[in-house]
């Protein structure tokens, strides 16, 4: 049966205190391995050609300034980012936060959600965070992950989605 | 007429060649048209006897693609079940689809021109998964595609009480000849063409010039000015032609493919006819439509109609185009009216008319955005190349600045939205139209976002992502982008209607 009743705008729920789970503090210094590894690999590189290729001082200062700050940066970044990104669960649907100039929250009811996939890297397991993705209808647009959950929490998340989008369809 | 039950394999009729063969010659004139300019140059290069060779090169690769032909339609077989088509098809590599029919979005047909005079159809399955389970079925009778309809139907439970006596239902729309010529001269492929031809119209007038100008001299005596004129004429003349010939090609194209275009609407499926040598039917269940956009370019605006487009859930492989449902040409009190029988009983309110008073503008700081999105790049590159070299037409770019101005204002001044306890419209477009509206309840997810300017004037961007792409309003403000957000997942959590 067709039912429509009216609804206070008011009376929703909505998301101003909502109980945000954090990621794994491990994830920060999981990031710096990996952001330092790849400015280590531009260090060599930037070295390598100032030593093979005879430049002059004009062009090897400003490149070795731009591959020191942009080293500096992405080792900086993870400290400030990580801990702006968050997700809340709630009894219908799953909310994700992230974003330090560009702050977006998300939201996926669980009846829409398609399935659940949790994934680690090598670098993820030795810091024991994990990676979640959530895919949704719609195509590659459709998906949504978010890295640095801590193992653990991912694989209770996974199991918990799963078992929530098993309830929605046998409500159908 | 031979009756297909549920249980056997079989074959199609014979005439799946003409199908396999079309198809094979469509594949090859895809992949392999770079290696034309090569074959050119190779047969102008080769010296001796070139029309005899052709002509056996020519008999030889009808025999094989023939022959390949025949041999696609010798393995090709299939089978009906209770749920499921079954196809079998492939010459080395052997392969088995398996197409459910609860995953079936719509069954579309084609019928080329031998194939309507023996009353067959070729069968498109349109699905929402992924590739592995789209299947062609060549050459079966009308009647069975027919059949499979309703099969489809029943099987997803939304029997489609089609009433047996009338078994002709009036048309929602029907486009004449007039509108194949309407859809034609708005083909805007026509202006991209002469965008890639332009070089090509430049040099074309240049060598003109230097033809008339030898010859203008030779009677006369030819001045600089004559020149410019004659050949800023022969200019304007070759591409008044080309967009001649490339309007007539397209005025062909809307008659080939949406000739006596007929849409109609049985029970909850939406079904099109139409096509001059080759008859495409489409069909689509109302509930599977996940947004429907109603676009105007600039020239159909000034030929005053609209072209409207019914969105299904897209594939994670397959172009997306092949999922909408295409009514190439209606004016807009049809398309409320459609929209109303599309989307019943909901989105009664959600009308799509641009000019609508309805809608609500969003925060005019939208512009700032856009005219520094604009300035910078133009101020970085005119400064980058003015100092590196020195040349003062470097800042020529800068003149972008002013020339986008306009744009950035029509785009805020066309930008807007409405919603109601069902559903939103949003509004946008530069110099044309579009306006997209969907219902809350279809929603995957949504998003708030907000970039640090934003922040600072309380506003922000919502994004709600659909089946069939995403949708978002930006620059309002953050309170009521918080009240849509939640209302939207208070629409999905309660809705108990499949959304697809």
């Amino acid at each position: 049966m067709f039912q429509n009743p009216e609804i206070a705008i008011d009376d929703l729920p909505n998301m101003v205190d909502l109980d945000w789970q954090s990621l794994d503090p491990h994830f920060v210094r999981r990031l710096q391995v990996e952001h330092g590894l790849t400015a280590l690999a531009s260090l060599a590189g930037a070295t390598a050609f100032s030593v093979l290729v005879p430049v002059p001082p004009f062009v090897t200062i400003p490149l070795w300034v731009l591959v020191v700050s942009f080293a500096i940066a992405t080792f900086a970044w993870p400290g400030i980012s990580v801990p702006r990104q968050g997700y809340a669960v709630r009894e219908k649907d799953i909310v994700f936060k992230k974003g330090v100039v560009w702050r977006s929250v998300t939201a996926i009811p669980y009846n829409r959600i398609q399935h659940v996939e949790t994934s680690n890297t090598i670098l993820d397991r030795k810091f024991g965070v994990a990676s979640l993705k959530l895919f949704t209808a719609g195509g590659s647009g459709g998906d949504l992950k978010v890295r640095g959950i801590s193992a653990n929490n991912a694989e209770r998340l996974r199991v918990f989605v799963l078992n929530k989008i098993g309830a929605s369809i046998e409500n159908h | 007429m031979k009756i297909i039950e549920p249980g056997d394999w079989q074959r199609t009729s014979p005439l799946a060649i003409l199908f396999f063969f079309s198809q094979l010659i469509r594949a090859i004139v895809k992949n392999g048209w770079q290696g034309l300019a090569p074959l050119a140059a190779l047969l102008l290069a080769y010296k001796g006897d070139l029309a005899e060779k052709v002509a056996i090169a020519g008999f030889g690769f009808a025999v094989v693609t023939s022959l390949i032909a025949l041999l696609n339609y010798w393995f090709f077989r299939f089978q009906l079940t209770e749920d499921s088509i079954r196809i079998r098809q492939g010459i080395l590599k052997r392969q088995q689809l398996d197409i459910k029919f609860d995953r079936v979005q719509g069954i579309n047909t084609t019928q080329n021109i031998v194939f309507r005079v023996l009353g067959l159809v070729v069968i498109q399955f349109d699905t929402a998964g992924s590739s592995s389970d789209e299947g062609n079925l060549p050459a079966v009778p009308e009647s069975f595609a027919e059949s499979l309809r309703k099969r489809v139907g029943r099987r997803r439970g939304q029997a489609t009480e089609t009433p047996e006596g009338t078994s002709k239902l009036d048309p929602l729309l029907r486009l004449n000849w007039r509108d194949m010529i309407y859809i034609g001269l708005a083909d805007r492929r026509v202006y991209v063409v002469l965008a890639l031809l332009a070089p090509f119209i430049e040099k074309l007038g240049e060598t003109r010039v230097d033809i008339l100008e030898n010859y203008v001299r030779d009677v006369a005596e030819g001045t600089m000015a004559l020149g410019v004129g004659i050949s800023a004429l022969a200019t304007i003349a070759v591409i008044v032609g080309i967009i001649g010939i490339f309007t007539l090609i397209s005025i062909g194209a809307a008659f080939l493919r949406y000739h006596n275009f007929e849409l109609c609407l049985e029970g909850n499926t939406l079904r099109s006819t139409g096509g001059l040598l080759t008859r495409h039917e489409h069909s689509m269940e109302l509930g599977k439509i996940q947004t429907l956009r109603l676009t105007q370019s600039l020239i159909q605006r000034s030929l005053n109609f609209y072209q409207l487009l019914a969105r299904q859930a897209r594939s994670s492989q397959k172009n997306s185009s092949s999922k909408n449902f295409v009514i190439p040409r209606v004016g807009v009190d049809q398309a409320e009216h459609l929209r109303e029988l599309l989307l019943a009983p909901e989105g009664s309110g959600l009308t799509q008319d641009p000019a609508s008073d309805r809608f609500n503008s969003i925060s005019p700081f939208y512009m700032r955005t856009r005219i520094l999105l604009n300035a910078v790049p133009s101020v970085g590159l005119s400064t980058l190349l003015f100092t590196t070299t020195g040349n003062a037409y470097a800042l020529l770019f800068l003149l972008w600045i002013p020339i986008s101005m306009p744009f950035v204002y029509l785009g805020w001044r066309h930008a807007g939205f409405h919603f109601d306890n069902q559903g939103f419209v949003r509004r946008s477009g530069l110099i044309g139209f579009r306006s997209v509206a969907l219902l809350y309840r279809k929603v995957q997810r949504v998003t708030v976002t907000q970039s640090r300017y934003q922040r600072k004037k309380e506003l922000s961007t919502l994004r709600v992502y659909m089946a069939s792409g995403s949708v978002k309003i930006p620059y309002i403000p953050l309170s009521l982008a918080n009240q849509l957000r939640d209302y939207t997942l208070y629409k999905v959590e309660t809705s108990k209607l499949a959304w697809h």
